[in-house]
């Protein structure tokens, strides 16, 4: 009983390391809270109110949500089942796949960005044959939604891989010797039992889409989302006048995150 | 019923099985770990491809050799591993009849039976290891399996609780008419789970037959290891093996010896013995009946049985 949880808990305040310990704790959260602290420190409500009332002002966080929630779903589709696969060990050369995916993590977003350009412009194959469907790759939302995803895509696959692998493969075993089928085994057992970690991971992947910068920058300047218009703002009108739009940013892309967090780390806790 | 006989490829040897069981009979597979038992249930239940051979299971085949055959969902088997495999953010309930198109009031009778009734809406978290172990054959009943297939259910569970978790599973087992085949290491609990052993070593069945009879015929050393047999005396052309629980203090026995006490220690309402014969064969640990320990050193006279007897040359120490 004391094991989940319902007894009281008790930080053991004993020697001087402990002491160090918490110090530096408390330090480190108050440093990673600190830009957060600033911006709202910053802010009146009167600044606030004026740059988010002129007109054509909340368009690019509309552009912001509807390119995200598009690369987002389009993330899901693609990358749960390879996420799924691959914590199964069901691909030949695994690790292969895993390097791939990699990649575009560790590549700097402005180089995902500039090879875009060169992969999906429309000078390029690609970019003909996606002419045919009335798509082009530069400066349209399309383009918007195709760096996000380059940028976001990688967090939500590894994410929900290490989801999956937690699910112990014994279970399937036994549900499937239960006489169940397969997709009635992934909907009962698997996923909601990888659904904590999957949280974890879409609620990454949304905030990454929605701060999508430096591929944004080369491949989509416009339509504006919000990433651009902090970076514009800035550069035309100074840092002061850019604060507004970074706490529309933190405030939109911000408590799908912490909700999805403290979720999945009490659902954790019931298992 | 089941009708199997078949191969399957390991990567340190050929683990081979013929097996036959009639509905509602049982049978106990017993081999040290590592000796292929739970690759024979992974088989049954259609985990690992067969190399040779098939399996059928009231007349339909489940596995051929070089064929995927019939899929776990739908071979009726029922497995119990170590693990339980509990499905642990369901309600013990909800595990109890999980199986699609699952009764409740089945599953609650299989759960009264099996001691459940009141802990149905806990999660497996919550229960003891043996309640666990109680909810998978619960489980596995409700799903309506035809062959039960038990992985050292009773593991890791103390003497007291596997005899009476034991005695409630063959009460079901006999009232669903299920055929069922246990493995385990354990002698003791091989022969009050079925009357029918198979005794295995490194994939092979060595033997099979009533465990009883087993027990004082076997027919090689190897089997009268596995079953327990510890010392061994050479007379002539003659070993004769000796099983611990056989020894007696000076009766009417065969073969009578000076024996010397070289160890002994409580165990239960009996004590552990271990003597040496003289010319130094050692006649393992014995069973006996006293009110006081014995001292070291202490002479003995005690007599054992003549048989079972193999050719001198026959190996013993491995």
């Amino acid at each position: 009983m004391i094991s989940n949880g319902a007894g009281p808990r008790r930080v053991a305040l004993a020697g001087p390391g402990t002491v160090v310990a918490l110090a530096v704790a408390a330090v480190v959260w108050l440093a990673l809270l600190g830009p957060v602290l600033t911006l709202v420190s910053h802010l009146s409500w009167q600044s606030i109110s004026t740059a988010l009332t002129q007109p054509g002002a909340l368009q690019p966080l509309g552009v912001s949500l509807e390119a995200s929630v598009i690369a987002v779903a389009v993330i899901v589709l693609a990358g749960t089942p390879l996420a799924y696969l691959l914590a199964r060990g069901r691909l030949p050369w695994g690790r292969v796949w895993e390097a791939g995916l990699l990649l575009p993590l560790l590549t700097p977003p402005l180089v995902v960005g500039l090879l875009l350009v060169f992969m999906i412009g429309p000078a390029t194959p690609i970019g003909s044959a996606l002419s045919h469907l009335r798509l082009t790759a530069a400066d349209t939302f399309f383009a918007l939604v195709v760096a996000e995803i380059y940028e976001a895509v990688p967090y939500y696959v590894l994410g929900a891989e290490a989801a999956f692998a937690a699910v112990d493969p014994e279970l399937e075993r036994a549900a499937s010797l239960l006489g169940d089928p397969a997709p009635r085994t992934w909907r009962r057992i698997t996923l909601p039992l990888a659904a904590p970690g999957l949280a974890s991971a879409l609620a990454v992947t949304w905030a990454r889409s929605m701060g999508a910068f430096g591929a944004v920058l080369i491949i989509a300047y416009h339509p504006f989302g919000l990433p651009m218009q902090i970076w514009t703002t800035l550069q035309e009108t100074g840092l002061n006048s850019a604060l507004p739009f970074a706490l529309v940013l933190l405030v939109v892309a911000l408590p799908l995150p912490l909700a999805a967090y403290i979720w999945s780390a009490r659902a954790r806790r019931r298992l | 019923m089941l009708d199997a006989d078949f191969e399957v490829s390991r990567r340190d040897f050929q683990v081979s099985v013929q097996l036959q069981l009639d509905k509602g009979a049982r049978i106990s597979l017993l081999g040290a770990s590592g000796a292929g038992k739970t690759t024979i249930l992974e088989a049954l239940a259609g985990f690992v491809p067969l190399a040779r051979g098939e399996i059928r299971l009231a007349g339909r085949l489940l596995s051929q050799a070089g064929g995927p055959g019939l899929g776990p969902r739908l071979r009726r088997v029922g497995l119990v591993s170590q693990g339980s495999a509990l499905f642990p953010h369901l309600t013990v309930m909800q595990n109890i009849c999980y199986a699609p198109g699952s009764d409740p009031d089945v599953g609650r009778a299989r759960a009264a039976s099996l001691g459940l009734q009141s802990m149905l809406d806990a999660r497996p978290k919550a229960l003891s290891e043996g309640e666990r172990r109680r909810v998978a054959l619960a489980r596995a009943l409700t799903a309506g399996c035809r062959l039960l297939c038990l992985d050292e259910p009773f593991s890791a569970l103390d003497r007291p609780l596997a005899e009476e978790l034991l005695g409630q599973l063959l009460a079901e087992l006999d009232e669903l008419s299920v055929a069922a085949i246990l493995v385990t290491h354990d002698l003791e609990e091989a022969q009050a789970f079925a009357n029918q052993m198979a005794v295995l070593r490194k994939g092979v069945i060595l033997q099979t037959g009533d465990s009883v009879k087993l027990l004082h015929q076997p027919e090689s050393t190897e089997v009268a290891r596995l079953l327990g047999y510890r010392g061994s005396l050479v007379r002539g052309e003659d070993r004769i093996v000796v099983h611990p629980d056989l020894v007696r203090v000076a009766g009417a026995e065969v073969l009578q010896l000076e024996a010397r006490v070289v160890g002994c220690r409580p165990a239960g309402a009996q004590f552990w013995v271990e003597m040496v014969v003289q010319g130094g064969d050692w006649l393992g640990r014995m069973a006996a009946r006293w009110v006081s320990p014995l001292q070291t050193g202490e002479l003995l006279s005690v007599s054992v049985p003549m048989t079972p007897k193999f050719p001198r040359e026959a190996p013993w120490n491995e």
